[in-house]
């Protein structure tokens, strides 16, 4: 068409001087330069791609891709709705696996392996979507490898089956050295021991010799020439080509090798490997040097060798002999925590995460202080209180622990046990405010004498707490109630659950109060953009995810627990004990949960946001902020927020 | 002789321009039947001096190209124009244009070749297109002593027949705004917004827009050209 020829591609012929120019909408320019990965492309590139975009909506309802059927010829960009991306099992249910929104990507998977779509995609809203030719993506991805990398690493099957893929995309800034080793090490590198066998070898015995050195391939050569490889046979091919086909094993290994064999240059980096991997669907490539087969490397090979792995940081921690080198470890707990974000973990898996990394840490340096300042005269038990104690910490909070130790045996043992313990507990903590642990505010800390007490006292305390409710100490105290064993003698704590579990029964007084302040507890707030937000003061028009949003579900478990006589502590865990129970309904628990995990992801991915941007993290999330499936997934879970108090206010009716 | 001669001085004996002729003869028995996703779109906007069609002009033209229903974001154009009295003009400026940029840009008769040419035989879609093609078939008449019969579609037309028909299914619902403006609609559609008054950002709202009511319409059964005329009634018209 003669359009085509006079049109294209002359951007800024004329543009000073006003003439006729196909410049591409600076809107679809801003939107590549707002969207990961694109955004870090030079403004040449971006305005190329721009050009080369087409606009297509697709009302509510469309179908866009079909599993195992459509072909991806164009790679979707989410400018403005929504999309449900699920697969149908083979019973016909339907199994959800993502939410994608605006700036999210649909179908790049496929183009790059070629293969047709792997999910189904259905808008959820009115949607507009940039379409980016095919050809045009894989070249991007061809010439430039930060954005290859990116959707590289969102492939990883564990990312690809989250239903947080949009939280992650939007919220997190992806940093130049995470992924370094990609770019530094080579093929070369991660081969071991090559291992061959002859291709007259019957197939048991290439088996036998897998199985023999622990490895999941092994290379076929050529009888004549031990150095001339034909092939390649692995587990898979056990599995589908023997097992299931019932093949005769005494057949050999040529019936079912792969050949000839794939390779890629010794001196290639990892990234590039992966790449081909990921294009060409094949998972063990030869190594070859200087002409010669010299290995083997595995996709898993590389993902094992990425870095920022918690059990190894968990490994460092443990093998530090002195105080100092503790200090740096627990500075990493961050990249800890959004490499296994990056990898699709939910947010009660991330804080169970840190509460293992967060206790290891106490361990170490309560094992150092056992042997600086010499066995302590009693057993004692480091309590940890609050979010710590409920495993439901995110990043750095506040220090709220305690220690209760056994009943000394006379007046000499007890004041050699208060002193030893005062000192403990004072070295301790600051220990673990090098750490980067704050101080309490309240000082509900071991070092308080207050909460360093023997067994007996502690027992006093929760009974006066239970059987005397004044209704503001007992708000303060409720920290306590969802006390666990960080280190020590488990039995002190568990001696302090029976004794709470018991009085609690004995006093229904206590958890109806209990009760009626988690119903009462409604402070005044106004509505900005349909959310609840504060009022005043600081953070005016900001939600607070903590107070709003997540404690009304941590007291409706806890109240519950206590009520029920349950001893776990984790909010999670109590609610599916509770159902489990019959106390709540499942559906009641299903709602709870997904309500609870959404906001407790929003929480930790607005923290790691601002710890990498150098500010303190706060629990204050701009509703602005929010892309719009997000505000709604919020709102969802603010409705669930009014379910739990109708429920709690009909087992603790107002008089 | 003579009174050949004399006839090929009035305009309705004059032979037609070749480009016009071509024109008229790309929609000689034109074809309403077929479904939609087989036409070619070109989304236009005008930048005015005014709104008098005898007195005032052009001074910007953007347009964007629609096939297979989807923006073609590499297929658009746009242009700034001359006008005549251009001292005029800055006193009525009421867009984002400076009298800088028109005093280098191109005039008319150098625009309407290029844009005929971008045109094409392409159906045109306008918001209240009516305005914009009063003042380009002006032109084209001048310039070629004809007028283009390429149907035309008018996105303000479509809407009222849209919401029509979305007040048909909900009788309750009262309609959110009576407006018809194109920011307004874009506005309550929740559509991706542009930059107002700038011609080819105007013409990508519009597209926004016909992309949408289009693709709404075809979900209740819209599926021909001629479908879109019945649905939106008056929404096209022919302009010969």
């Amino acid at each position: 068409m003669m359009a085509e020829t006079v049109f294209q591609g002359d951007d800024g012929r004329r543009e000073t001087t006003g003439g006729v120019h196909a410049v591409p909408p600076g809107v679809a320019v801003a939107f590549f330069r707002e969207t990961m990965p694109f955004k870090e492309l030079p403004d040449s590139e971006i305005l190329s791609l721009a050009r080369h975009c087409r606009v297509d909506f697709f009302p509510k309802g469309t179908r866009l891709l079909t599993y195992n059927e459509s072909e991806v010829t164009h790679l979707h960009l989410i400018q403005r709705g929504g999309v449900k991306a699920f697969i149908t099992d083979g019973d016909g249910k339907v199994v959800l696996k993502d939410y994608r929104g605006v700036g999210a990507n649909i179908g790049a998977l496929g183009i790059i392996t070629g293969r047709l779509a792997n999910l189904n995609i259905e808008m959820i809203e009115d949607t507009f979507c940039y379409l980016l030719p095919r050809e045009v993506f894989l070249e991007l991805i061809r010439k430039n490898s930060t954005v290859a990398h990116f959707f590289l690493k969102s492939f990883s099957e564990k990312v690809v089956d989250t239903a947080y893929n949009e939280l992650r995309n939007n919220r997190l800034s992806r940093r130049a050295n995470e992924d370094l080793y990609l770019f530094n090490a080579t093929a070369g590198d991660l081969i071991k021991t090559l291992q061959t066998i002859s291709a007259s070898a019957s197939i048991q015995e290439a088996a036998a010799a897998m199985a023999r050195h622990g490895i999941g391939s092994l290379l076929v050569y050529a009888d004549e020439d031990p150095g001339a490889i034909i092939g390649i046979i692995t587990d898979t091919d056990l599995r589908t080509k023997v097992v299931a086909e019932g093949r005769d094993h005494r057949q050999p290994v040529t019936a079912i090798m792969s050949g000839p064999l794939k390779t890629v240059p010794a001196r290639a980096l990892c990234f590039d490997v992966l790449l081909k991997m990921m294009a060409t669907g094949i998972h063990h490539l030869g190594v070859e040097q200087g002409g010669r087969v010299v290995g083997v490397v595995t996709s898993h090979d590389i993902m094992v060798q990425q870095g920022n792995s918690p059990y190894y940081l968990f490994k460092e921690i443990s093998a530090q002999n002195e105080f100092r080198g503790i200090y740096p470890l627990s500075q990493k707990i961050p990249d800890i925590v959004r490499s296994i974000i990056n990898e699709g973990a939910k947010a009660g898996n991330i804080a169970r995460m840190i509460a293992i990394l967060n206790d290891r840490i106490l361990s170490r340096i309560l094992e150092l202080l056992e042997e600086k300042l010499g066995h302590p005269p009693v057993r004692y038990c480091w309590l940890l209180l609050g979010s710590e104690g409920r495993r439901e910490q995110t990043f750095k909070t506040d220090q709220d622990n305690a220690i209760v130790y056994a009943d000394p045996e006379d007046e000499q043992e007890a004041e050699r046990a208060k002193s030893y313990f005062q000192r403990f507990a004072a070295e301790a903590i600051d220990h673990l405010v090098n750490c980067g642990y704050p101080l309490c505010q309240g000082d509900i800390m071991a070092r308080n004498p207050r909460w360093c007490q023997p067994l007996s006292v502690w027992k006093g305390y929760f009974r006066h707490w239970i059987n005397a409710p004044d209704p503001l100490e007992l708000m303060h105290s409720t920290i306590f109630f969802d006390f666990r064993c960080g280190y020590g003698a488990e039995r002190l704590a568990s001696e302090l659950r029976d004794l709470l579990v018991d009085e609690v029964k004995k006093q229904d007084i206590f958890s109806y109060y209990l009760g009626r302040d988690c119903i009462a507890n409604r402070a005044p707030l106004s509505f900005f953009n349909n959310f609840i937000v504060e009022k005043n003061g600081e953070h005016k028009n900001s939600l607070d995810i903590k107070i709003r949003g997540l404690t009304p579900f941590v007291d409706f478990a806890r109240v519950l627990a206590l009520r029920y006589g349950l001893r776990e502590t984790n909010t999670l865990d109590r609610l599916r004990l509770l159902m489990g129970e019959n106390h709540i309904s499942a559906d009641l628990y299903r709602a709870t949960v997904d309500a609870y995990e959404l906001q407790m992801q929003l929480r930790v991915i607005h923290q790691l946001g601002q710890i990498e941007q150098g500010t303190l993290p706060d629990n204050f999330i701009q509703p602005e902020q929010l892309t719009h499936l997000e505000k709604r997934m919020l709102k969802d879970a603010f409705t669930v927020i009014e379910r739990i108090q109708t429920v709690l206010d009909k087992i603790f009716p107002a008089a | 002789m003579v009174l050949a001669d004399l006839l090929k001085k009035l305009p309705w004996f004059r032979p037609r321009h070749p480009l016009i002729a071509k024109n008229h003869a790309a929609f000689k028995g034109f074809d309403q039947r077929r479904p939609l996703v087989d036409y070619s779109f070109v989304v236009l906007d005008t930048e005015l001096t005014g709104l008098d069609r005898g007195l005032d002009e052009i001074v910007a033209i953007g347009a964007v190209r629609i096939d297979n229903l989807q923006i073609d974001l590499g297929q658009t154009f746009h242009t700034y124009v001359r006008p005549q009295r251009l001292d005029h003009t800055e006193a009525t400026l009421v867009h984002r244009i400076t009298p800088e940029q028109l005093r280098r840009a191109p005039t008319l008769a150098e625009v309407i070749p290029e844009f005929l040419a971008f045109v094409g035989e392409d159906l045109l879609v306008g918001h209240y297109l009516e305005l914009d093609m009063s003042f380009l078939q002006r032109a084209v008449a001048q310039f070629y002593q004809g007028t283009l019969v390429n149907p035309c579609i008018d996105t303000m037309r479509l809407s009222q027949g849209y919401k029509e028909v979305q007040l048909g299914y909900y009788q309750n619902q009262q309609p959110i705004s009576n407006s018809y403006r194109l920011s307004d609609l874009s506005r309550e559609f929740q559509l991706p917004l542009f930059e107002a008054h700038d011609a080819l950002e105007d013409a990508l709202q519009t597209a926004y827009l016909f992309l949408y009511l289009v693709k709404k319409f075809r979900k209740g059964g819209l599926i021909t050209l001629q479908d879109l005329y019945r649905a939106g009634r008056s929404a096209i018209w022919k302009d010969h």
